[in-house]
């Protein structure tokens, strides 16, 4: 192939789709991302080096410490790691690009807005400041009545919705686009650990927005989900450590994918037991979401639940010993190469043994009364999140950088960035075991304390670990110009990513590999494309970082990103119209109108764009076999709706058992209209249904008219239900401010009907289309899609309806 | 870990091992599950024994002594009634940034910032919080509990040695977190005897 | 059968089910100021009424799920989507219940 040199071009990275170009964006960013967190750290420590320093105001300590956790968890650890996964694994399983190139861009220019949002929150009086954590009842309105937390809420509220938009891409590009041979029991490690975690993505964080959309509901409406006694402080602590907990597992285990892979390449033997490994990674997924219960040991839950979580959580920690041993077995008889990467990778498993050990003495009641709340804790989920994930997520830098850039750095430098991070990360980490009478999250502390010292070391650890990161950026940057060429496979590993230049072309593979039954790799003799090379319209292969075609090109991702952000930073920028009177906040109409018509504009050109992703037809595909790409995106999304409704519908659940009574049945709803609004309801499930009937057989009309009943349908509903809310919300039996009755209501159905409102523009949209004849040849898939949300919305209410109207 | 990487690192005349997985094959299976088997019902036993010993601490930690079992009673202080002597149960409240203590009759009052006790007199503490999420932690005796708005969380110790003890509040309940301090004092018994009739 | 009419089937089932939901809330223990009579043999308590309730809405999702949706004819695989979030959020609702009023 012939070798142009293409000038980097800003709008090509604006408008990129390409996986690989895409990966580098979030690694990058990331990366800045990881320098500003670690410098409010920086910041904090210092303020804690010496007692009763006055470096940083509690106001702003508090921020800090906030911020630098939502940074470090969100922005940093997973993107991070998803850079990689993002250019790695369509790699590693033998695809060109993921299931949805524009869905993938979208992902991160979403993950890019929104940390701009938290970022930002700084000046918008003041950011979150109750811990990353975020618990309830200080963060009502009542005790923090600025608007920062709102804005980090959106901020938070973007990212999730980001990180649900990549585990569909990539739930559907893994179970989907393995090339022939390539079965599941073949992947690598690294593949799998991204399978485990995006599953647990999945489940986890509508959960977590379910809760952030109630916070924020509660602080701008005075709803009193978080506010109220029977709601209120255990509310919360539960519907977000059922998030939270599989959350740490979710930033953890890519790294530990990482690692395992990369012990493999550096001992010169296959990985002992990686089908154990494996097996202990989707068993610790599993139990993962039974634990959460540990954050609330001394909370009051009981004794049965807490003896309950106490077998869950010690239960948990067996399958990572498993993957441990596993680790170290692969050690024996193995011809260790010390590079650098191979440094971090055993590094971290050390450091990943440490912390591990002490939770599992967190685990246990007993000493979780002494522990809960101290230094002892801090020291822990450090020693996990930054001496597993960071240190094995940098060896993934170090790893794969030649790859990435086909340059290699000087290995020397990255050896003593590895000693000087791993001995700097010691004195900062390890004195805080030490700390377990000190409070954690606090601004300063006494003299008397005896604390002085080992905080003190501890800041000195910090601050030799975060400078040696210095070593990190000079290496890599003088090594993109510099470095001397890598080849395709510096390390002699096995993986699909290092058969092809370094880096990659923009299309990846000349023709997609085949994995013979003996396991052997065959490139040629494939039936991938036409003419056997890159895409029908052929590529350039740029010079440096791959250059994506311009077919790949679309400016629709970062303009719904942006209208998005626009929306929620105009629904939280609002100041509270009167300040003596408790959520009066006014959102800002200027950028919610800008932020919603853009939207629109953005959401329909994405549509309508001509964006053509070839399927290759020869895949691996159990245990989708036979299901397309883009319906089986829409079933995993709809996984994560049953959670995101489930969770709301439990927090309504847990208001009403926590509440000694609860107003009768009848007493306050007309059961006859939410029987209309049921029957109207199915009846546009069925006309739906229709819809789809008359697109397969072709008939315009019908579907002109199913479509048509539709809409009618869907907005009688909202009518009915516009109705049903002015009369309850004037008739002051009902406002709002008449607690948690009104509360779960509104919520609730308010969501619900958020739904059918986005249906009622995507059968506009249908309807639209339907006038210009499309549908009715064949292409009937949009109307099957459109009807599998519509049924879930309808599936959704039928629970509703009895749940509130009726008993 | 550390032996295992030394003895086996790459030596210039070493030779790759057998099973080295090269590129354009999948590796093969390495590794006994019998190994793993082992170890995994090692641990099991371990965290089992683990979990059976938390049971039974956390049986004792979350549930106060009836009457019978409590220790050092200070003769008109706390107790019920003479015949049927329950251990004195004070009201803690969390307020943001300070710890209310009620004391119980007959000379029932509320201090700040100071929590007088009796040694050697088992207490049993009812805690609760007035406004956000704190908790209530007195570090040299191990004993610390949630302070949740509505909620009344209940633990209990004895206060084994005279002297000042640090309380600190361990949630992040707000800007004035870190210095929502108090101290237990734990008088001998006719020290505290004198102040608490005093009050 | 034509699926047309298999729409229209599943369709009646509906709307029959959720006449039989209104009209069961008039049985409420409340309602009556004393034990509810159903065919005036069996007294219906407050939990069986919700039961019932609860059961019926599941046997319209799972109509809807399995012919609206198209389930009962796809791989099983696709369901479990769904499946899996409808265990954890159970998961969620029992361990939370536990936690509320089982000491």
């Amino acid at each position: 192939m012939s070798q142009e040199i293409v000038p980097a071009r800003i709008s090509r990275w604006l408008f990129t789709t390409n996986h690989k170009e895409i990966g580098i964006l979030y690694t990058i960013t990331s990366l800045f991302f990881f320098v500003a967190a670690g410098l409010l750290a920086l910041t904090m420590r210092t303020q804690l080096s010496v007692p009763d320093n006055n470096l940083l105001s509690p106001e702003l300590y508090n921020q800090f410490v906030t911020v630098h956790g939502l940074l470090m968890i969100f922005w940093v650890l997973s993107p991070f790691a998803f850079g990689f996964a993002n250019y790695i694994i369509p790699l590693q399983i033998g695809a060109r690009d993921l299931a949805f190139p524009r869905l993938n861009a979208m992902s991160y220019w979403f993950y890019l807005v929104s940390g701009a949002a938290m970022i930002m929150s700084f000046a918008l009086g003041g950011a979150p400041d109750l811990g990353w954590t975020l618990y309830s009842p200080q963060t009502s309105f009542k005790f923090t009545p600025t608007i920062g937390l709102n804005v980090g809420a959106a901020g938070l509220i973007l990212i999730v919705v980001s990180i649900t938009m990549s585990s569909v891409n990539f739930l559907v590009t893994m179970f989907k686009m393995r090339a022939p041979g390539m079965k599941l029991k073949h992947m690598p490690v690294f593949p799998w650990a991204i399978l485990v975690t995006i599953f647990m993505m999945l489940y986890a964080f509508p959960s977590f927005l379910a809760a952030l959309l109630l916070l924020y509901v509660d602080r701008a409406f005075g709803t009193f989900y978080f506010s109220s006694i029977q709601g209120g402080a255990l509310l919360w602590d539960n519907v977000f450590w059922f998030f939270g907990h599989p959350e740490v597992y979710i930033v953890l285990f890519p790294a530990i994918g990482l690692i395992a892979d990369a012990i493999s390449t550096y001992t010169r033997r296959p990985l002992y037991g990686s089908k154990y490994i494996i097996g202990s990674m989707v068993a610790a997924a599993i139990i993962s979401f039974i634990v959460w219960g540990h954050h609330m040991f001394v909370t009051g839950i009981g004794l049965t639940s807490t003896k309950l979580y106490t077998v869950t959580t010690i239960a948990v920690s067996l399958p990572f010993d498993v993957m441990v041993i596993a680790m170290v077995e692969s050690l024996v008889k193995a011809r260790v190469r010390l590079k650098a990467a191979a440094l971090f990778s055993l590094g971290a498993v050390a450091l990943f043994v440490i912390g591990g050990i002490t939770g599992v003495y967190l685990a246990s009641v007993a000493l979780d009364h002494a522990l809960r709340g101290t230094y002892f804790v801090v020291a822990h989920f450090h020693y996990i999140m930054v001496g597993a994930s960071i240190m094995g997520l940098i060896g993934g830098l170090y790893y794969w950088f030649p790859k990435m850039t086909g340059r290699m750095y000087d290995e020397g430098l990255a050896k003593i960035h590895f000693i000087a991070s791993f001995i700097g990360f010691n004195i900062l980490y390890f004195p805080m075991f030490l700390l377990l009478d000190m409070p954690r999250r606090i601004d300063t502390y006494a003299p008397n304390t005896g604390w002085a010292t080992l905080n003190l070391m501890s800041t000195v650890g910090g601050f030799i670990f975060g400078l040696a990161q210095i070593l990190l950026f000079v290496n890599l940057f003088a090594s993109l110009r510099r470095g001397s060429p890598s080849g395709p496979n510096p390390w002699e590993a096995w993986t699909l990513e290092w058969s092809l230049p370094s880096p990659p072309p923009a299309h990846d593979f000349d023709t997609i590999p085949t994995i013979a039954e003996d396991g052997t790799y065959h490139f040629g003799n494939n039936p991938g494309y036409p003419n056997g090379s890159g895409y029908p319209n052929g590529s350039k292969i740029g010079n440096g970082i791959a250059y994506s075609h311009l077919e790949g090109q679309s400016p629709w991702p970062i303009v719904v990103a942006f209208s998005a952000f626009t929306f929620f930073l105009g629904i939280t920028i609002g100041q509270p119209s009167n300040p003596s009177v408790p959520v009066t906040f006014q959102p800002f109409w200027p950028l919610v109108l800008d932020g919603a018509i853009l939207g629109v504009i953005a959401l329909y050109g994405y549509s309508k764009e001509r964006f053509h992703v070839h399927e290759e037809t020869n895949v691996e595909s159990w245990p989708f076999r036979d299901v397309p790409n883009v319906k089986l995106g829409i079933w995993t999304f709809l996984g994560a709706e049953v959670i995101f409704f489930g969770v709301l519908i439990g927090a309504y659940f847990f208001v009403r058992t926590n509440s000694p009574t609860w107003p009768a049945v009848g007493s306050l709803f007309e059961v006859r209209s939410g029987f209309a609004m049921t029957l109207v309801l199915l009846t546009s499930s069925l006309t739906a249904i229709m819809a789809l009937v008359s697109a397969k057989i072709g008939s315009r009309n019908g579907l002109m008219a199913s479509l048509l009943a539709t809409f009618g349908l869907g907005v009688s509903f909202l009518y009915i239900k516009a109705n049903e809310w002015i009369f309850l919300g004037t008739h002051g039996v009902f406002s709002v401010a008449n607690g948690l009755p009104a509360t779960s209501y509104f919520i609730t159905t308010g969501v619900h009907g958020v739904h059918v409102f986005a249906g009622m523009l995507m059968t506009l949209y249908l309807l639209v289309n339907t006038v210009k004849g499309r549908y009715l040849k064949g292409d009937y898939h949009a109307i099957e899609h459109f009807g599998l949300y519509w049924h879930f919305v309808d599936i959704v209410w039928v629970f509703l309806f009895p749940l509130f109207y009726l008993i | 870990m550390a032996f295992l990487i030394i003895k086996y690192r790459e030596k210039k005349n070493s030779q790759d091992p057998d099973d080295t997985p090269r590129l354009g094959r999948i590796p093969i299976v390495r590794g006994h599950g019998r190994n793993l088997v082992i170890t995994l019902s090692l641990s099991t036993i371990i965290v089992v024994a683990l979990i059976f010993g938390s049971f039974a601490a956390v049986d004792t930690l979350l549930t106060p002594p009836n009457g019978t079992w409590c220790y050092g009673l200070v003769p008109g202080y706390g107790a019920s009634s003479p015949l049927n002597p329950d251990c004195p149960r004070i009201d803690i409240i969390g307020h943001q940034f300070y710890w209310d203590f009620r004391y119980p009759g007959p000379h029932a009052h509320t201090d700040k910032y100071v929590f007088r006790l009796p040694v050697n007199g088992t207490v049993v503490l009812d805690v609760t919080s007035s406004d956000v999420f704190h908790d209530f932690g007195i570090i040299p005796f191990k004993i610390k509990t949630d302070a949740v708005p509505g909620r009344t969380n209940t633990i209990w110790f004895v206060p084994y040695q005279t002297g000042n003890y640090l309380i600190q509040c361990f949630e992040l309940c707000g800007q004035g977190h870190y210095y929502m301090n108090a101290t237990l004092t734990v008088m001998p018994v006719p020290s505290f005897q004198q102040w608490y009739n005093s009050t | 059968m034509n699926t047309t009419y298999l729409y229209l089937l599943v369709f009646a089932i509906l709307v029959g089910s959720t006449d039989i939901e209104v009209n069961i809330v008039s049985l409420y223990p409340s309602a009556l100021g004393s034990v509810a009579m159903l065919f005036g043999t069996i007294a219906l308590s407050y939990g069986v009424i919700v039961s019932i309730l609860l059961g019926l809405a599941g046997m319209k999702a799972l109509l809807i799920a399995s012919f609206y949706q198209h389930l009962k004819y796809e791989p099983r695989s696709l369901s479990s989507w769904v499946l899996i979030g409808l265990v954890m959020a159970s998961l969620l609702m029992s361990l939370v219940f536990i936690q509320l009023h089982v000491h």
